[in-house]
């Protein structure tokens, strides 16, 4: 036989490992889209909020904000950064304030300013209307704002582009110095860049963010630069996570691998505890590659689980061992216990694997094949390649009072915890479930606060209620928004909201241009009117033919139309804010700083006939975690229930399976009774770390309650127990250390799970 | 000798006195050291739009250190008040308030008047690149705005007057328009 030779077989293997190390290198495609980790959406309502997350406009947007130096300085550093970066592919636009800015969609409306003047009628044109606008022109011109108006004057006397200026003026904006935006104490200049990457596109993200940076190098190297916005957050929360997840498990890793050495203080016995836990990772990682395509990068992330477990595997079996015996043979006496371990993690992942999340059914997989690989590693190819080898370690003694264990009081305090836990749980339910979206993300809490205070600085209020308006076609759609301006411009009025913003007012309907267009008098009226009204003011006789020339040509002109913004601000707004979905048109007009969502609920249901709906997207989002949570939970209780079923028929006793299933049970709820009882919401990241709790809980039962051939055994089965949970409390501690809410969470979870697991074991599944 | 020298020295300093040179900061003496006050004018406003150029009249007014009032008597009332950081227009009873930090221009427009009303250099420097002509009994000052934004607008504001006192103000657009605002 070629593999005789110990040497021959452990190449062997180290051979297989690099190849597959060397095939997971080149395959497997890692993909960073944070939406993986979303609910699935299925009502046209979250299929908008979904989009909106993704690709909408908020989603897009980057609030900078430039700071140390004086006010001049940052107001130069803010126009040299809004016009080098509104050239740059990288953004649709930036915009920092100042007048002037966008010329080309500064045409646009000046060409269309007949179509979108909302002060348009046909008395307008009359030539005492025109008397009264060109009287005030000549004022205007002789005021210091004069020249501002100088160049348009001869275009448009009767003031409708800036009449439809007017309407477009954000109703909050930051306060204003030197002429561009600034916090009201003047040391912070803002600007918002609109992003063309996706605003979960991290990589995306972070190349823009890049891209501002090294223009801001170039432009004004002595001023910083704060970014924030959701793709910003996108982003570094990927930074973040990368750098806590190489940083913690590199600590953990160490950790681990001295302890490891501690305990068997054999090189060979620490490499081999390593090789079920590489198999079982590529392996895992190439099946997820084949089966969806690409590996999501916080699913790797998760692989922290994996490990956790996996690495006690061959513990189990290598601890086992008697002085002088091989571990083939220790394998034979452990095998079925082990093999029920590896099933009930495989029972508790198969959860995860159903789930409709990308991400969690990516997780799902990946653990599934992992403890599979890890475990038949474990339980063939360490005992394989040891052979005849007898491995030498010291066995140390775990002391475990005699007296604790047996005593009945910490048995009878664990249950008034456990039934304390239960009662508490159920008189919050269901208040403790994480119901905003907001609060999943995996942005740390810090660069959250300093968002909303950029926001509030910059007077941006968050938009997270929108009106759909519905129609068969474009135009039907947009008449549907349009119908809405009146009661909008009521409502905020009566204060109901702050602003709002309908793509409606800078494309308004077909119908509506063309009446307003209507309203401008044929050429020969208009010229008549003209003269008849410059009758004794100082204005040379033809000093308005471009009006008349533009306001003939704009009678027969082809109306407006989403095209003619391409390229302009507006135009990245339009197409984010008037799409088709299911078949139909739908104008979504925003609404900030809405005090009270009921209260626009119930304007909206008063008016008669509207096609219009209302959008709350953190209803939505709460919506849909409540969907997802009632889908995790039916989806853990038939886990729970596949686990039952393998452990009655794995122990052959149904008492013994409830021995075994009690206080890992027991040892879940206590702590999700002491997560909340600290404040934490629990949310999707805690269920994922409560299947791990329940997959190495299980372990430490099945381990514990096997009943032992004698006191060595016994003694021996407490050192692989005390091994495996210091490892998982060592790893998942780690993991807790992290700023990143999704480690933090994790982590967390595990750790405290862990340890009550094997408390609760310890005192429950005693063999009798 | 040393007494005499001391006496020379004395002369010299004594003559520099009485015949200082005409520059920008002698200028800006005799500017801030006038008093504050109201004046008449007249404004002409010339532009291509029009066939004869448009005249206003009313007064000038100043007050230590920083209000600028001018109210426009003929052909209509008409004020426009500059104090502190805003600007107040009121027009056919009427009034609009604007914050000059918000609009650089309007900050230039009303810099050019308070700068060279109080004396104040550093202010017209601020926006302006000065040159100065002339002599002290009939100099102009020539304020060429730095910013390319107003610039886009401006094209140079002439001041002239003698001593201490302003003659007229001539604000040149960039499209050719311009305006002469005559004092008394």
């Amino acid at each position: 036989m070629a593999f005789q030779r110990a040497g021959t077989r452990y190449f062997a293997v180290l051979l297989l490992l690099a190849a597959l190390g060397a095939v997971a290198w080149r395959a497997v495609r890692i993909e960073a889209d944070f939406s993986a980790f979303l609910p699935p959406s299925t009502t046209p309502e979250q299929r908008l909020l979904v989009t909106q997350l993704r690709e909408g406009l908020v989603a897009r947007l980057m609030l900078v904000a430039l700071h140390g130096g004086d006010e001049k300085a940052l107001a130069r550093a803010s126009r040299a950064l809004a016009a080098r970066l509104d050239r740059d592919p990288a953004f649709d636009y930036a915009a920092n304030g100042a007048i002037g800015q966008f010329a080309a969609q500064r045409e646009v409306l000046m060409r269309y300013r007949y179509d979108l003047s909302p002060a348009m009628s046909p008395e307008r044109f009359s030539a005492s209307a025109l008397r009264a606008a060109l009287e005030d022109d000549l004022a205007q011109m002789a005021s210091p704002a004069g020249v501002l108006v100088r160049d348009t004057l001869p275009r448009d006397p009767t003031g409708e582009f800036l009449a439809t200026l007017r309407l477009l003026e954000p109703a909050s904006a930051p306060a204003r110095r030197q002429g561009v935006w600034f916090s009201a104490d003047g040391t912070r200049a803002f600007l918002i860049a609109q992003t063309r990457a996706a605003g979960f596109d991290s990589e995306g993200q972070a190349a823009a963010m890049a891209r501002v940076r090294a223009v801001l190098a170039e432009v004004a190297p002595q001023v910083q630069a704060t970014l924030s916005g959701p793709g910003v957050f996108a982003a570094e929360s990927r930074r973040l996570i990368r750098a806590d997840a190489q940083r913690l498990g590199a600590l953990s890793t160490f950790a681990i691998v001295l302890l490891l050495v501690f305990v068997y203080r054999s090189p060979l016995a620490v490499a081999l505890v390593l090789v079920p836990t590489a198999f079982g990772l590529l392996v895992g990682v190439l099946v997820v590659q084949a089966a969806f395509g690409t590996v999501h990068a916080i699913t790797l992330g998760f692989a922290a689980t994996l490990v956790g477990e996996s690495v006690d595997y061959p513990s189990y079996v290598l601890l086992n061992t008697l002085p002088g015996e091989t571990a083939r043979r220790a394998a034979r006496r452990v095998g079925r216990t082990l093999l029920l371990a590896v099933l009930t993690t495989v029972a508790s992942a198969l959860a995860l694997t159903l789930s409709s999340f990308t991400g969690l059914a990516q997780l799902g997989v990946l653990t599934m094949v992992g403890v599979v690989v890890a475990g038949l590693a474990s339980h063939r190819l360490i005992p394989w390649l040891l052979g005849e080898r007898v491995l030498d370690f010291p066995r140390l003694r775990v002391p475990v009072s005699a007296a604790l264990a047996n005593a009945w009081w910490p048995r009878i305090a664990s249950l008034v915890a456990i039934a304390a836990a239960g009662a508490g749980l159920v008189a919050t339910h269901p208040g403790w479930w994480e119901t905003d979206l907001a609060n999943i993300s995996p942005v740390p809490v810090a660069m959250r606060a300093q968002d909303a205070s950029l926001r509030r600085e910059m007077d941006a209020p968050e938009l997270n209620v929108f009106l759909a308006s519905r129609g068969a076609t474009e135009a039907a759609a947009l008449a549907a928004a349009e119908a809405m301006l009146p009661a909008l411009e009521r409502w905020q009025g009566e204060g109901v909201f702050r602003s709002f913003d309908s793509p409606a007012r800078y494309l308004p309907s077909p119908a509506t241009q063309a009446a307003r267009l209507h309203a401008l008098p044929d050429a020969a009226t208009l010229a008549a009117n003209l003269r008849e009204a410059l009758k004794g003011l100082a204005f040379r006789p033809d000093a308005f033919e471009p009006f008349l020339r533009e306001a003939a040509a704009a009678r027969d002109a082809p109306l407006l139309t989403r095209a003619a913004y391409a390229g302009t601000p507006l135009g990245t707004k339009l197409d984010a804010q008037v799409l088709s979905l299911d078949g139909q048109w739908l104008v979504l007009t925003s609404l900030g700083g809405v005090t009270d969502v009921d209260r626009v609920r119930a304007a909206l249901a008063a008016l008669p006939g509207a096609n219009t709906q209302l959008i709350d997207l953190k209803r939505i989002s709460a919506d849909m975690l409540d969907g997802f949570r009632r889908e995790a939970l039916r989806q853990a209780s038939l886990g729970a229930l596949l686990i039952f079923v393998l452990l009655v028929v794995g122990l052959r006793s149904l008492r013994r399976a409830a021995r075994v299933s009690a206080p890992t049970g027991a040892a879940l709820l206590l702590t999700v009774g002491l997560l909340v009882a600290a404040g934490q919401r629990i949310g999707v990241f805690h269920l994922v770390a409560l299947l791990l709790v329940l997959g190495v809980g299980l372990n430490y039962a099945l381990f514990y309650e096997r009943p032992p051939a004698d006191e060595a055994e016994r003694e021996r089965t407490r050192l692989a127990l005390a091994l495996c949970s210091t490892s998982t409390l060592i790893t998942f501690s780690c993991l807790s250390l992290s700023a990143t809410p999704v480690l933090h969470a994790i982590g967390a979870t595990v750790a405290i799970g862990a340890v009550l697991s094997l408390v609760l074991a310890v005192l429950w599944a005693r063999p009798r | 000798m040393r007494r005499a020298g001391l006496a020379i020295l004395l002369l010299v300093a004594g003559i520099a006195r009485a015949a200082p040179v005409f520059d920008l900061a002698r200028l800006m003496e005799l500017l801030a050291a006038s008093p504050s006050g109201e004046v008449p004018y007249v404004e002409k406003k010339f532009s291509a739009l029009l066939s004869e150029p448009v005249v206003s009249s009313g007064t000038l007014s100043y007050r230590r250190p920083d209000v600028v009032e001018k109210n426009m008597q003929a052909p209509r009332q008409e004020s426009l008040r500059i104090a502190g950081g805003e600007i107040t227009v009121t027009r056919n009873g009427t009034q609009k308030r604007m914050a000059l930090s918000g609009e650089p221009l309007l900050a230039a427009f009303a810099a050019s008047l308070r700068g060279v009303l109080s004396g104040n250099a550093a202010l017209l420097d601020e926006y302006y690149r000065l040159a100065l002509g002339g002599t002290e009994g009939d100099w102009k000052l020539e304020m060429t705005p730095i910013d390319e934004q107003i610039a886009r607008y401006v094209e140079k504001i002439v001041v002239s007057g003698s001593g201490g006192r302003v003659r007229s103000i001539e604000v040149r657009e960039a499209g050719g328009d311009r305006s002469v605002l005559t004092v008394g």
